[in-house]
């Protein structure tokens, strides 16, 4: 027998106790907690409804009943990290109460690793315990690839220059050796050797500068070309996968994870490949001038690579909280900035003062703290790495000075050089871990973008309709979080032509039914047609190009007038662009402007109202020639008067278009053919202003409690109040 | 000192303030002598008030951190606002227990005892806890932190709140009382 399951953790008490809710193909829910289990029949038995009531920090399911005198009854309590299963649960629970169905459960999104159990996090549904570093640096390298001749090359070119360096040393031991200490070199023997060395210094250099422009240019293709292939993956996934996530979040994903995995290959590829060069090398140049004194260097090497990881364990944590500190101070300051006009209207200056300075003072104790910090351990450091240098000097110097000449002056010199060339790398091998892991995290975010599916499909031969018709909902359920549906069983018909204005106290689903008929997301269950086909069979691009929307925050994007109104239409021209700003009553405070339409707005340009904002994205949607028109409290920010002039270069928009329209304002919805009333996310009246009014229900009352206001208001105006 | 700043406006507010005087604003405050909370059968709480019987009431402290006794809202089931319980202190010995325990049941933040591990990984934090229950046992509770300055906040001077990815809540009441090793575990984190 099919069946899903819910896992709990909680008793009725709130006692930590497993506990299991299963619900059978036949109607039976069993819950089973510490030991004791029964079971609820939901078609026997009374319940209406299974819901989910989310508390604070926990949550709980109740059955409703079919007759309303019976008490609503707990099933079972969980902690929040239950809620959204039981959120899936209830909502096949309630399917089958109303329709008899058992309807398959979604495979349930995966919360934790299967292998070490440990909890997904951020969305991220990669394990950061378990996941193949390899196998994801592996994928990195694998956007390489157009690159990888001039990758090749810049590297090629590091072990180059680093070569001359090592030729360098080398002739600078030879010259010390053979010239100066026995002191019979001539001037012009030692000129031939430094011209050599010049010569190979300057070649050392133009291949670094070489080998930095190639590298550079790589580096940055290659993160320009991550960024924008997420960047495009992101423009196809549905407003869902936006709305997980938060702003913020995705522009990090895409300008700072690329960068941070853009850096990782320029320091991780470039300098790694250098320092094990030098490394290697300088081991192999000193084991064969003298052994002995090779293995003296490395006495130290544990303690430098322990102290070194203690040190920057230590600093790290030290300076994180600063950083921490320093984003605070910031945010209180970007805090005031923004919003100045507050507090000096409010005259809350001195209050403002006083918390900026205590962030600040507290910013400035810290940053000292960790100043005084690093000046006391770096030194500590520096002679720790030191050691290795004096006891080669010590003994180098005594076999220099001994009398077999086991070593020469130049080749202690040497060895002193190549010293640094085996502490250097040790620096950059400890902190390397913790700096592989940040790049990878990085990748594993990008590369989930890269791979999510987007949940508004589209169809392989779409059936793109002519969106003339009219819109139908039939049976329309829908919610932003499936333990909270917005709407309830929608059915409305639209008639094509038809202006219907939507109705409702706020939150009662009326944009999210826009949002739904514009397929920024799909219903749960039910569906919407256009002309007698469903939205999901047809091109997004389609649907979007054939529909006009006017929201109340209109979003302009730095730009000029032009650009904004001719946004998302390529083939207009000039003349299309003036028609639908003449139509929205744009043109005049337009040509008011120096430059007229090319005038620059949005941030740094030209300063519009709100009515002038308005009147914009009307010109907008005009110049769509949509067939069908969304209005979102579309003139709910203006002021009655602006709202008269633009009501009326909105009448011409409407005209002969199906048009849903949104308003606060119920006067603005006078032009309507009929009003669809909602409530508690149901169609609750439809019919016309007269109609309604008539009828004495919620259309009603709403009515009322507005010409209220709008009296009190008039009256308070009277009064010179 | 914020905290102070709060509690100081808050002695001043209780019982009245100028702003209602003022404005002849009510705040809707519930009659306790005509309120009687009772347990249902079904394990919510209900409330007789004013002729009424509502069944399934949620209440609701409108300052949870800073008064949780005091302003309390109950709603019907419909949400609607029946009143506000201005303070526990006023109900009755019966009623203060099903109050009490119905605030229990919708706010669940348990206090940690003790800070087992802290595993800084990529950016997230998972902690190990042990935390206090309603039996006053304690149990271990797995957790993951991300965006820690955010989600890990110092309530005032002493008390400290984790928000872990799922929502969950967990207090730690006082950190001077904290044992020395716990204290350690969570340092980077006391801002």
């Amino acid at each position: 027998m099919n069946s899903i399951a819910f896992q709990f953790d909680m008793d009725l008490n709130m006692l930590p106790v497993e506990g299991e809710m299963t619900f059978f193909e036949n109607g039976e829910i069993t819950v089973a907690c510490g030991g004791a289990s029964h079971t609820v029949s939901v078609t026997e038995t009374r319940v209406r409804e299974a819901v989910v009531q989310a508390g604070v920090g926990c949550g709980l399911i109740f059955f409703k009943h079919k007759d309303e005198n019976e008490d609503d009854k707990v099933v079972c309590r969980f902690t929040m990290s239950g809620l959204k299963n039981a959120g899936e649960f209830c909502k096949i629970v309630n399917y089958y109460i109303k329709t008899n169905v058992f309807a398959a459960a979604d495979k349930p999104e995966k919360r934790r690793c299967e292998k070490c159990g440990k909890l997904f996090v951020d969305e991220i549904r990669v394990c950061l315990f378990c996941y193949s570093k390899f196998s994801v640096i592996k994928r990195a390298a694998s956007y390489m690839k157009p690159y990888a001749g001039k990758f090749i090359l810049a590297q090629s070119l590091i072990i180059f220059s680093g070569i001359m360096y090592l030729v360098i040393q080398t002739l600078n031991a030879h010259l010390i050796d053979e010239y100066l200490e026995p002191m019979r070199g001539t001037a012009a023997e030692i000129l031939t050797i430094v011209g050599i060395m010049l010569a190979v210094r300057a070649i050392g250099e133009i291949i670094f500068v070489l080998n930095s422009r190639m590298y550079n240019k790589v580096t940055i293709s290659y993160a320009n070309d991550l960024r924008s292939k997420t960047f495009a993956k992101l423009q196809t996934l549905s407003m869902h996968s936006f709305s997980k996530r938060t702003p913020g979040d995705l522009i990090r994903r895409i300008m700072d994870d690329t960068n941070t995995i853009r850096d990782f290959i320029t320091d991780a590829g470039r300098w790694m490949v250098e320092r094990m060069i030098f490394f290697v090398t300088a081991l192999v140049v000193l084991l064969i001038l003298d052994w002995r004194l090779t293995l003296l260097i490395f006495i130290p090497v544990p303690f430098v690579a322990l102290a070194l990881k203690w040190f920057w364990k230590f600093i790290r944590s030290r300076y994180e909280r600063q950083w921490r500190k320093e984003s605070k101070t910031s945010s209180i300051l970007h805090d005031i900035i923004k919003g100045i006009r507050t507090v000096k209207a409010f005259g809350n200056e001195k209050a403002e003062i006083k918390k900026f300075s205590v962030a600040n003072h507290e910013l400035a104790q810290i940053s000292s703290d960790n100043e005084a910090y690093w000046a006391r351990l770096f030194p500590l450091l520096t002679f720790i790495t030191g050691i290795g240098e004096i006891l080669v000097l010590y003994f180098g110097g005594i076999l220099v000075i001994s009398d077999d000449g086991a070593l020469t002056l130049g080749r202690l010199m040497l060895f002193l050089m190549f010293i640094g060339y085996i502490y250097g790398p040790l620096r950059w091998i400890v902190s390397f871990p913790r700096w592989l892991a940040n790049a990878t995290t990085s990748m594993v975010k990008v590369f989930e973008i890269m791979d999510e599916e987007p949940e508004i499909m589209e169809k392989e031969n779409p059936d793109n309709v002519p969106v003339s018709g009219g819109v139908v909902l039939d049976g329309v359920t829908f919610g932003y979080k499936s333990y909270e549906p917005v709407l309830k069983g929608i059915d409305l018909k639209i008639e094509p032509g038809e202006m219907i204005g939507l109705v409702g106290k706020s939150g009662v689903g009326k944009s999210t039914l826009i949002n739904l008929v514009m397929r920024l997301y799909d219903p749960n269950s039910g569906r919407i047609t256009i002309n007698g086909t469903d939205l999901r069979d047809m091109s997004p691009k389609y649907l979007h190009e054939n529909i006009g929307v006017v929201f109340q925050e209109t979003f302009l994007f730095a730009g000029t007038f032009y650009e904004n109104i001719a946004y998302a239409k390529s083939d207009v021209t000039p003349e299309d662009v003036i028609a639908a700003a003449k139509a929205a009553n744009a043109h005049d405070f337009i040509m008011a402007t120096p430059d007229g339409y090319n005038t620059l707005i949005g941030e740094g340009g030209q300063t519009i109202s709100g009515g002038e904002r308005q009147r914009l994205s009307i010109a907008r949607a005009i110049i769509k020639n949509p067939d069908i028109l969304i209005l979102d409290e579309a003139t709910s920010s203006l002021d009655v008067e602006t709202e008269a002039a633009i009501q009326e270069s909105l009448s011409r928009l409407v005209k002969n278009r199906t048009t849903i329209a949104i308003a606060h304002r119920l006067s603005t919805l006078r032009h309507a053919n009929r009003l669809v009333v909602l409530d508690e996310g149901a169609v609750a009246e439809v019919g016309t202003h007269v109609e309604l009014l008539q009828k004495k229900g919620i259309y009603f009352k709403l009515v009322m409690a507005q010409r209220q206001n709008t009296q009190l208001a008039s009256a308070a105006t009277e009064s010179g109040v | 000192m914020q905290n102070a700043t709060t509690q100081k406006d808050a002695d001043d507010k209780i019982g009245g303030s100028f702003i209602m005087e003022e404005l002849n604003a009510d705040i809707g405050l519930l009659d306790v002598g005509k309120a009687e909370f009772f347990l249902t059968e079904g394990g919510f709480t209900g409330l007789r008030y004013d002729g009424k019987e509502h069944k399934h009431v949620t209440l609701r402290r409108a300052l949870p951190v800073n008064q949780p006794s005091e302003y309390i809202s109950v709603a019907d089931n419909e949400n609607k606002e029946i009143g506000i319980l201005r303070s526990l202190s006023e109900l009755s010995e019966s009623q203060l227990p099903i109050v009490v325990k119905e605030l229990d049941n919708r706010y669940y933040s348990p206090e940690v005892l003790e800070v087992i591990s802290v595993k800084d990984k990529l950016g997230y934090v998972y902690m190990e806890l042990r935390i206090k229950n309603k039996s006053e046992q304690s149990h271990l509770k797995n957790c993951a932190v991300k965006d820690v300055s955010r989600n890990i906040r110092m309530l005032n001077e002493t008390s400290m709140i984790i928000f872990d990815v799922d929502g969950n809540r967990y207090i730690v009441r006082d950190i001077n009382k904290m044992d020395k090793l716990s204290l350690r575990r969570l340092d980077p984190y006391l801002f």
